[in-house]
């Protein structure tokens, strides 16, 4: 167990390259039996997690460039295990439903090297480390989209890539800054997150550090205005691109701004509360009425998503440990949900080669297991209670509600609408009668994809039903960070403000 | 007696998954049977509940925890008091009834087994909704009938008009459910606990600015699934579901939750009771508002939609105005005879090919008697004439309303009573009685199966004689609800119910008189009012043009104009500046020697401005 | 009396004569012209700023200049008179192979 974080990052690199050597005819199968593999030992990391030691477990540290202050340094708590879990899950799920033809090795080894960056991002603890793998994950996701998308791909890739490369130089700088302030400091040089956390930085320095690091988050997240390489992205990915992009790189800005963002700048992060509440709402709201609009199928989830991922910056940027705990959660959920969506809009799209929702109707009558599985995840996706969309979306609103209460009326309204759009689109490709004669002989679920699709099913209903265990786990480390923030924050106004946004007692 | 809450609350979960497993295959009879019998079990472990809640009060039970983040605990916990075994004794046994008279109602249906296994859910839900011991647990059981009504409106979802029902019944009550959820975090930040006790214990202490906004929260979910102004268009909508659908849960169960939820909520609202004379207003307004839409209608089960609405004003006109147990009392009676009225509207629906426009029938009688005598029964108990049920909890209410001093109320009440029973006896005439419209059409109408009969019996026996059971419930049920004071003299109190009669009692002579000489005159139909009344005040019409249809056209606005032309268009501008710039400079490189120079010198001059002007201060 | 401003004053003349015959001029040989025209400006400078400081240096750099520049010279007229006898012409306008 010492070096099972490692182990976890690298395993599905160096089965990547292994996979050079293996036959074109089984490569699924070994993508699946490594992704297998990958997803146990993450299991069997948190059957090993200590859930009543809220700091960091299995931590290994190697210096890397001592000199600077560069370590290779892995560890993992409550915030990053589960994140760490839907990583390898999804990519399992998601090489069981592949069902692309050709090119399949290359394919299937870029999503190992994009699981090894995936990982990565979620269990490292140094931050040079930290932005290596942030802007690695780019590469194989850049390939996936540009070589096996549709008509569009090439330009969907590279509005991608330059995208989200350009947000993230300006962290770079932002990293460079604070390695060089905290070696002001303490006169070591140190890229250790922990030790970050120590450091007290002056308030305007904050601000703008928070800015450079805002930019890298916002465009990945994806947050209003910065999102609109996503539909494109979406819209032109693979099956197994879009439910990975969707699953878990998008949670790669969230993770930001609760692993950076809020430790690192506590007041900046006070500070900048209400933009940034603003900018979730019109997320929430915009992105809502745009999905409304869509007539692709495809593009309304995308939409959705990033009208959930204002719901999770919003849980986010609530300071209390109900909010963040649930903005988490609702990342995990979002993760399963809109992987699952994605996933079955692949299944339509595989028959029909279509995604627009005109193009179908009446496909209850002729795909009833296919309705189900999508009338589930429809259902945990505008937050059913006793689905897994809930517990999130409720404990992000309700921490929010105790910042501001009708930013939270308003964020709320996402409830509504994400009725809206999704009950419009199940109704128009689902509902009515048969119009076109293609879809009449469509077929139901294969067992590959109910394969695929009933862990999903299972997890929607069961996390929805029991979230406890999980829950408990990351509010410990939460709970942690917040008292860190507390202490940290140089303006006690900001501690004031956390510690009053985590009582109980005294809102209007 | 902790075996009885779980059998009452988990057959029904049990029906429901078993019969699913049978969804997607042909009719199979078993599983209405099936249904049917577990949804008896639960009914049956009611009523032992019931006992022994009267006998040894009431009864708390915790499953297990569910939702654990920082201050915040939700248990799922089951609280099984003197309301709660009401409800749960009025739905089990509603819902078993329904459930034997779909065997035969659903029987040529090709989604036979969906169905039971959507019905079963439904009561699943609602009995979570009822029996839960905390906020949350509620908020559980009231998405979940909520998304049961989804499913069981658009049960038939090839038709057009039942999933759009469907998605508005939805979309409506999520709409009301935000104002119920702001509430609930209200409650949490107050109290830091979703549970009934303990949040009814805190509100006593708590500001009354607070107390009252949660009370407005908590009401304005109650809204939205009881139906009330200005969120009501969905219910008479609903009614596109099948019948036994609108029997359970648009007249007896679900839409009640609301009223629920207010006499559950009683000790907030006795807080204050200017909220509560507000809702008593609304509920007062909405009897007469829903009932003036009946007397038009001519759609079967509109009427009767129309008429669960006014129903529902009625009881909120009590729990508003703190006559908990009466409105509980009346939300009771009116489950058993609102769903025999369905439920027998479905039979004559069923005789008639599913023709709903009562215009179209008439003499009826003579084909089908027993449909015809229950539907007169619990026509008359809808009326409130004495001894039928409706008589005594309707009259409650409107002594309440006089007491509370509410005269404007009461008046409204009183005209909706009139109003009540002329268009009930409009119906049963133009359905029964007359000339036999439905021959034009080659219909040859047939009495249901006898099983489907004797399944109403129940309920046409409950419509009859429920209400004497008043006294013994008021007993039972005031031990955890308020009793409400009536100060009003004997003589007033017999003038009031002598003069409910009266109003009844001729409204339903009326419709006798008018529709036994062949109604009225179609000039009327052209008169403004009766065109206000059958557009149903224009409100649907309204919704769509001034919600639906800028929200459409926003939302493409939204997305044409502002995301592709502008933000997007944006983010490719600065790509396309850039990449331009690299087009333009590229010039620079044309490899001519004397260019070269040229921008060398420029560069030379460039950088000794630079060295000139920028000199770092010494 | 000529004092430093009235060398500089020529100096900045010649250069500048220089500057713009190596941007105008499009012959090679011209252009070879100007470009000597602006080293010895610079010696010209060089020897009045060494003699007002009294500074040998100065004079030194432009005897290494006026090496240097001849050095230069010799080997780029034999390139010129090498591109000359293969392209005949030394027009600048013709060497354009690496165009971007």
């Amino acid at each position: 167990m010492d070096h099972i974080l490692s182990l976890l990052v690298f395993f599905p690199a160096m089965a990547g390259l292994l996979g050079f050597l293996v036959a074109k005819e089984s490569i699924k199968v070994y993508g699946i039996s490594v992704s297998a593999i990958e997803f146990f030992l993450s299991i069997i990391l948190w059957i090993g997690f200590d859930g009543s030691n809220a700091g960091y477990q299995f931590v290994e540290y190697y210096p890397f460039i001592p000199s600077y202050g560069m370590s290779y340094y892995l560890g993992v708590d409550g915030i990053s295990l589960f994140l760490v879990i839907l990583s390898t899950f999804i990519t399992m799920i998601a090489f069981i439903a592949l069902s692309i033809k050709d090119e399949i090795k290359n394919l299937i080894i870029s999503v190992l090297f994009l699981e090894m960056t995936m990982v990565g991002v979620f269990l490292i603890l140094d931050v040079i480390w930290f932005y290596a793998f942030w802007e690695l994950s780019l590469v194989p996701m850049l390939y996936i989209i540009g070589a096996w998308g549709s008509a569009q791909r090439l330009y969907a890739a590279i509005k991608f890539f330059l995208y989200t490369f350009a947000g993230s130089v300006l962290m770079l700088v932002g990293i460079l800054y604070i390695a060089f302030l905290y070696h002001d400091a303490t006169g070591i040089w140190s890229f250790a997150l922990p030790d970050w956390y120590r450091l007290q930085m002056p308030f305007d320095t904050q601000l703008l550090l928070f800015g450079a690091f805002f930019l890298a988050f916002a465009i990945k997240v994806p947050m209003f205005p910065f999102h609109t390489w996503l539909p494109y992205a979406h819209g032109q990915a693979p099956t197994i691109g879009s439910i990975i992009l969707a699953a878990v790189l998008l949670k790669m800005g969230s993770y930001g701004f609760v692993r950076f963002s809020l430790p690192l700048f506590p007041d900046a992060s006070v500070y900048f509360l209400y933009p940034i509440a603003i900018i979730s709402i019109i997320m929430v709201i915009y992105a809502a009425m745009v999905a409304y609009a869509q007539e692709d199928m495809k593009q309304v989830i995308a939409y959705s998503s990033i009208s959930h991922m204002g719901i999770v910056v919003l849980g986010t940027f609530a300071m209390n440990a109900e909010g963040i705990t649930g903005s988490i959660f609702l990342m995990l959920s979002h993760g399963i949900v809109s992987g699952a969506l994605f996933m079955l809009v692949g299944v339509i799209y595989d028959r029909r080669h279509t995604k627009l929702m005109r193009d179908f109707g009446g496909l209850a009558t002729v795909m009833p297991g296919f309705a189900t599985v999508y009338g589930i995840m429809l259902m945990a996706s505008v937050g059913l209670p006793l689905t897994i969309g809930f517990v999130g979306e409720f404990l992000s609103l309700a921490g929010f509600y105790k910042v501001n209460w009708i930013m939270t009326l308003l964020a709320g309204s996402g409830i509504i609408l994400g009725a809206v759009y999704m009950l419009t689109l199940y109704k128009k490709s689902f509902f009515g009668e048969v119009t076109h004669e293609d879809n009449k002989t469509l077929k139901d679920l294969n067992a590959k994809e109910l394969t695929a699709l009933i862990p999903l099913v299972a997890l929607v209903v069961i996390l929805g039903v029991y979230p406890k265990p999980i829950l408990t786990t990351i509010d410990m480390s939460v709970k942690k960070m917040l008292v860190l923030l507390e202490k940290k924050a140089i303006d006690p106004h900001t501690s004031e403000f956390i510690i009053n946004v985590n009582r109980i007692g005294g809102t209007k | 007696m902790e075996k009885f809450v779980y059998i009452a609350l988990f057959a029904p979960l049990l029906s429901s998954l078993l019969v699913a497993l049978f969804a997607a295959r042909p009719k199979i009879l078993f599983t209405g049977i099936l249904a049917s019998a577990l949804i008896g079990v639960s009914m049956i472990a009611s009523f032992v509940l019931l006992v022994d809640v009267n006998a040894h009060g009431a009864l708390h039970v915790k499953m297990m925890d569910w939702i654990d983040a920082g201050n915040l605990h939700i248990p799922f916990g089951f609280v099984v008091d003197q309301v709660s075994v009401i409800m749960m004794v009025t739905v089990t046994l509603v819902s078993t009834i329904v459930h034997i008279y779909s065997i035969g109602y659903m029987d040529h249906d090709k989604s036979f087994n969906r169905f039971f296994s959507y019905l079963s859910a439904f009561v699943f839900s609602m009995m979570i909704l009822v029996m839960s011991d905390n906020f949350v647990g509620l908020f559980i059981g009231w998405e979940g009938v909520g998304l049961c009504s989804w499913l069981l409106i658009g049960f038939w979802y090839h038709k057009h008009s039942a999933s759009w029902a469907a998605n508005e019944a939805f979309i409506m009550n999520r709409i009301a459910d935000l104002g119920m959820l702001m509430g609930l975090f209200l409650i949490y930040w107050q109290v830091g606990s979703f549970q009934y006790d303990i949040v009814f214990a805190a509100v006593k202490s708590m500001d009354v600015a607070i107390v009252t906004t949660i009370g407005i929260f908590l009401f304005i979910g109650a809204m939205g699934k009881s139906a009330q102004f200005p969120l009501h268009t969905w219910l008479a909508d609903a009614m596109e579901g099948p019948t036994p659908v609108s029997a359970l849960i648009h007249a007896a169960t679900m839409v009640t939750a609301g009223v629920y939820l207010v006499i559950r909520c009683g000790e907030l609202y006795t807080l204050i009771p200017h909220i509560g004379f507000a809702i008593a207003s609304l509920g007062a307004f909405v009897a007469v508002f829903a009932a003036s839409m009946a007397l038009v209608n001519n759609d079967l089960k509109r009427i009767i939609a129309y008429s669960t609405l006014s129903q529902l004003g009625y009881m909120f006109v009590a729990a508003g105005l703190g006559a908990y147990w009466i409105a509980l009392f009346h939300l009771m009676t009116h489950a058993f005879f609102k769903s025999l009225l369905f439920l027998g509207a479905g039979n004559v629906m069923h005789a008639m090919h599913d023709e709903l426009n009562i215009k179209k029938m008439g003499g009826l009688y003579g084909s089908m008697k027993a449909t015809a005598i229950l539907m007169s029964v619990a026509s008359v108990a809808l009326a409130g004439i004495y001894p039928f049920a409706g008589f005594f909890s309707k009259d409650k209410i409107l002594e309440v309303a006089f007491n509370h001093g509410a005269y404007y109320l009461w008046f409204a009440l009183f005209i909706g009573a009139g109003m009540t029973a002329f268009y009930s006896f409009r119906l049963v005439m133009l359905v029964f009685f007359g000339e036999k419209e439905y021959t034009k059409y080659g219909i040859h109408p047939h009495e249901a199966q006898p099983f489907v009969i004797y399944a109403l019996m129940p309920l046409g026996l409950l419509a009859i004689i429920a209400g004497f059971f008043e006294h013994s419930f008021e007993g039972f049920v005031t031990r955890l609800l308020s009793h409400y004071e009536v100060h009003l003299s004997h003589g007033t109190e017999w003038a009031l119910i002598a003069g409910t009669s009266a109003i009844a009692i001729s409204g339903i002579v009326f419709a006798i008189y008018k529709y036994s000489r062949g109604g009225f005159s179609k000039s009327l139909e052209n008169r403004a009012c009766y065109k206000l009344l059958i557009n149903q005040y224009f409100i649907p019409k309204l919704y769509a043009m001034y919600i639906m249809q800028p929200f459409t056209v926003l939302s493409r606005f939204l997305w044409q104009r502002i995301d592709v032309r502008i933000v997007d268009f944006t983010v490719d501008l600065i790509a396309k500046v850039i990449y331009a710039t690299g087009q333009n400079t590229r010039k620079m490189q044309s490899g001519n020697l004397s260019d070269m120079l040229r921008w060398m010198i420029v560069g030379m001059v460039a950088l000794l401005a630079l060295a000139i002007f920028f000199r770092p201060m010494v | 009396m000529i004092t430093l401003t009235h060398y500089l004053v020529l100096v900045g003349i010649l250069f500048s004569i220089g500057l713009v015959g190596v941007m105008r001029r499009t012959n090679l040989l011209m252009l070879f012209f100007s470009t000597e025209i602006l080293l010895n400006a610079v010696n010209v400078g060089f020897v009045a700023v060494s003699n007002y400081y009294g500074d040998l240096s100065g004079q030194m750099f432009a005897f290494f200049i006026i090496a240097v520049a001849a050095s230069e010279v010799a080997v780029g007229l034999g390139l010129l008179i090498l591109w000359y006898k293969r392209n005949g012409s030394i027009d600048l306008n013709s060497l354009q192979s690496m165009k971007g």
